[in-house]
């Protein structure tokens, strides 16, 4: 094997779920002693690629081949043995056993040595050659999150694999762990071996990478070498040079937004490890007015929505609703002061997946008139109440007493925009409404939000399709490690500058922090200086 | 040959929901018979004895529901603690604290005191002493999040020591100074449960209301709503604005009251008298699999409760034909196996489909492959 041989060939590679196109006729080629990164929204088709590499999923139609020869994985074991790894963002380790433990983990008898102890010497050899430190011995749970993902390539390195998958591998870094993981990266395509790199980030991707690949709903949407690119027009292969002024139309409100229904004041919120997620967001949402917030998920949405809707505690800052500070009260303050909230997690969190759809429809009306009355259930007025939405949203699929968990994802959207609409409100906040939806049940929520704005309520709709915020919203802003990076009125939408703020790229200087640290003061200063057609661009060349 | 096909099923009809834990009896029973038969015995014969000892006829039937009565209670505290998927394993504990109470209360009034107040007094205090035993638990679990599985069952050792203490080790205000086995005080007349018939009496009434009570409690107030949306998805009922930690504390002090009353009706009804010996046989724990069989609905346990007090008030007559009694920890083991694993079959509908036509992957029901 010639160190440029081309490693991995992908022709017209299809995987379907229920029907939908999750990656179609795609077409990839990844060369030794290459890092390539492979870039796209939420949804693009990244990690169905990345799955069928590594054995998880077969494909539908297509071929992989590696070194000319045609290869059919049955599991990531066959692929493992073809010499494919993957290293997910989310590890697979046993917290209990041994980094030596956890890398021989899953090999058969011949495939190991025998003693505990002669893996610990062979994982400190390849820890020492790839620059890759870690103590043989420690167990997994006494380890940095940098540590462990350093374990994960170990175990792929002893596995001999020569193609490397990392997903995602910053997101979970500190930026002195990124630069070591990166230098791991280059020594492993000094030797030969290919890397592909998913990401979300633009500045690590033009920073490392040699080639890119854009998947765009599930399309190829080029590949072009890094050094010939720019980061603009990365942006525009992943979402789309689209034709702004078609979509401005779209939905047009004609009169000018009212009062001020959901007010952020400088508020910052901690995420799930104690972390800054959410720093320094100021945003105001008016009566008539749809207010879309865009961001690569991951970036500081869901712990503000959690935020703004009480059921996650303010680090700093004032939540007002309808003019009514809320910033200590729970999700009953905000729900009493006027939030309607159609959460991103429909079952779980929007509704109680194993009860039926009647007590669902009553979640947060049950202690009132006309469903109870001092403090005894009304099943039938609940019923009643039930039936009334199911017709007036035209939610299918369900039978009296079935647990809501067997309904479709369409359906189940419009229960809970119904029962959130049914409320008293005057801001309604829905976080990815239309995720896994199909067109229809998308179109139809989509038509449900728009026709809130027309009802003179406010709207703050979060979503990862871009397309989608640009096309609902009359305000967009551009969420980014937890700040509000850019505000576009409907007018100044530029699509080419939001794809670039998602990204990153006109911050080069955090580049490569995962989680916002800086001081707090600039913080509101960025949305409130940023102007649509100011200097970030200048920035972006710069960079 | 073909292959099993499991598709969810969205609603359970009564067929399926009476009829699946009925077959799940007979296939335990079945078992059991094979296993009897293993051993050297007419298994006939021995269900035979244990139907005519606990079912058949009015005797063995007010035995068995003598029986069956603390089962309910205490199968009740851990059904309404398991509706919010909390798991208060410390009934054992919180019984021998409604004994102890309520023993105090009908030694300590005036033995004429009436038999109403008595009554009411001995069930009020022991329902509130095996509440407060059990907060012992439910409050570190609200605020610290502190496991309650470890933190009732180690309660119920600490419970138990208390009462042998009180009894055997100490010249306390419950022991019977005249006694010389040790023993507690005998209660008066106006502290003793109203005998129903033969062995069955007044706490049985007891039982049937806190079951009828508690299953109108969780279906028709809000209260119960609340209970049942925390028990099914705790994060939807904090989305909704419930408050789920003050609601695990008062699921947790209720479990333990009903646990309690199960002890007071055994103090008052069975054993009328503080007597650890009689107390302690594993009312408490044996509540814990009332309640799994039953699904954790409170009108399910009364006949659960029964059925398995049925098995257990037959195990002295098996002696008689040449059967161990640990014939009946096997049958009930058996059973509680058996109907948790039917459990499968009430959620997913299992059918036989031709190999051919169930090829897709994209099928929505998860196959099994295998011979049929």
């Amino acid at each position: 094997m010639t160190e440029s041989s081309t490693h991995l060939e992908v022709r017209s590679l299809t995987k379907s779920f229920y029907g939908v196109r999750a990656i179609d006729s795609v077409d990839f080629d990844l060369r030794g002693g290459e890092i390539h990164g492979l870039l796209g929204e939420n949804g693009a088709g990244k990690s169905t690629l990345c799955s069928v590499l590594s054995g998880l999923y077969r494909p539908d139609t297509g071929t992989v081949s590696i070194d000319g020869e045609t290869v059919d994985f049955r599991s990531p074991l066959d692929a493992a043995q073809a010499g494919v790894g993957m290293v997910y963002q989310h590890f697979r380790l046993v917290d209990s056993f041994t980094v030596a433990e956890n890398i021989v983990l899953g090999l058969s008898r011949d495939q190991r040595p025998r003693s505990m102890r002669d893996v610990e010497a062979m994982v400190g050899d390849l820890a020492e050659e790839y620059g890759l430190h870690v103590d043989p011995t420690a167990p997994i749970w006494q380890l940095s999150v940098g540590e462990q993902q350093r374990v994960e390539i170990l175990k792929q390195l002893f596995r001999k694999a020569r193609i490397l998958i990392l997903d995602e591998p910053t997101a979970v870094l500190a930026p002195q762990e990124t630069d070591r993981l990166f230098e791991a990266v280059s020594t492993m395509v000094d030797k030969g071996q290919a890397v592909v790199l998913v990401s979300h980030k633009m500045a690590e991707t033009m920073a490392y990478t040699d080639r890119i690949t854009v998947l765009r709903h599930g399309l190829n949407a080029g590949s072009v070498s890094t050094a010939d690119t720019t980061p603009a027009e990365v942006a525009r292969m992943m979402f789309g040079d689209s034709d702004a002024a078609e979509r401005k139309q779209a939905g047009a409100a004609n009169r000018p937004a009212g009062d001020s229904v959901l007010e952020l004041n400088d508020v910052s919120v901690r995420g799930d490890k104690g972390l800054t997620a959410v720093d320094g967001v100021a945003l105001t949402v008016r009566r008539g007015e749809v207010v879309g917030v865009a961001g690569v998920a991951g970036n500081g949405q869901r712990e503000l929505q959690e935020a703004i809707a009480g059921l996650r505690p303010l680090a700093q800052g004032r939540v007002v609703v309808s003019g009514v500070d809320c910033s200590s009260g729970g999700a009953s303050a905000r729900m009493a002061a006027g939030l309607a909230y159609v959460p991103e997690d429909r079952l779980g969190v929007g509704l109680a997946p194993g009860l039926p759809l009647e007590h669902n429809v009553a979640l947060k009306s049950f202690d009132r008139a006309p469903h109870a009355k001092r403090g005894l259930l009304s099943w039938s007025a609940i019923e009643a109440t039930a039936r009334r939405l199911v017709d007036a949203f035209d939610v299918r699929g369900n039978r009296r007493g079935m647990r809501v968990s067997l309904m479709s994802g369409g359906n189940l959207q419009k229960a809970i925009l119904a029962r959130e609409l049914d409320e008293v409100h005057d801001v309604l906040l829905a976080a990815a409404p239309t995720r896994g939806l199909d067109m229809a049940a998308a179109e139809a929520v989509r038509a449900h939000i728009v026709d809130e704005r027309d009802h003179d309520r406010g709207v703050l709709v979060f979503s990862e399709d871009l397309d989608e915020v640009i096309r609902m919203s009359d305000v967009v802003v551009v969420m980014f490690k937890g700040r509000i990076v850019g505000r576009f009125p409907r007018d100044e939408i530029d699509v080419d500058r939001i794809g670039l703020l998602m990204t990153g790229s006109t911050e080069p200087k955090h580049a490569t922090t995962t989680v916002a640290e800086s001081d707090d003061d600039d913080a509101t200063n960025d949305t409130l200086d940023l102007t649509p057609n100011g200097e970030p661009n200048d920035q972006v060349r710069a960079s | 040959m073909g292959r099993l096909r499991v598709t969810p099923r969205g609603f359970a009809g009564p067929v399926v929901r009476f009829g699946v834990p009925f077959a799940a009896l007979v296939v335990a029973l079945l078992i059991g018979a094979a296993l009897l038969a293993v051993s050297g015995s007419d298994p006939i014969e021995a269900y035979r004895t244990m139907f005519d000892a606990s079912l058949n006829g009015w005797t063995p039937l007010t035995r068995t529901l003598a029986l069956a009565t603390p089962l309910i209670l205490t199968g009740l505290a851990a059904a309404i603690a398991f509706q919010m998927r909390v798991y208060n394993i410390g009934g054992e504990g919180q019984l021998y604290l409604g004994a102890i109470a309520a023993s105090w209360v009908g030694l300590m009034l005036p033995p004429d005191t009436p038999m109403v107040v008595m009554l009411s007094s001995m069930v009020a205090f022991g329902a509130l002493a095996g509440a407060a035993w059990a907060l012992l638990a439910a409050i570190p679990k609200a605020l610290f999040n502190a496991d309650e599985i470890i933190t009732t069952l180690m309660l119920n050792f600490v419970a138990l020591s208390l009462m042998n203490y009180l009894i055997f080790g100490s010249q306390s205000f419950w022991r019977d100074p005249q006694r010389t086995v040790p023993g507690g005080k005998r209660l008066p007349e106006s502290a003793i449960m109203p005998e129903l018939s033969g062995r069955l009496h007044f706490g049985f009434v007891i039982a049937i209301v806190c079951a009828v009570g508690l299953w109108w409690v969780l279906r028709r107030t809000t209260w119960g709503f609340q209970i049942r949306t925390i028990g099914d998805s705790p994060s939807s009922a904090r989305y909704a604005g419930m408050s789920v930690r003050m609601k695990t504390i008062t699921v947790l002090a209720i479990s333990g009251a009903l646990a309690a009353i199960a002890g007071v009706s055994e103090v008052s009804g069975v054993s009328k008298g503080l007597e650890p010996n009689s107390l302690a046989t594993d009312i408490g724990f044996t509540g814990i699999i009332v309640a799994v069989v039953a699904r954790s609905n409170p009108l399910g346990v009364v006949p659960v409760a029964a059925f398995l007090a049925a098995i257990a008030t037959s195990g002295s007559r098996l002696q008689g034909i040449g059967i161990e009694v640990e014939v009946v920890f096997l049958l009930q083991g058996l059973i509680f196996l058996t109907v948790t694993a039917g459990e499968f079959f009430v959620m997913n509908k299992v059918e036989v489909v031709a190999a051919e036509a169930t090829d897709a992957s994209n099928e929505s029901g998860t196959e099994l492959a295998g011979a049929t």
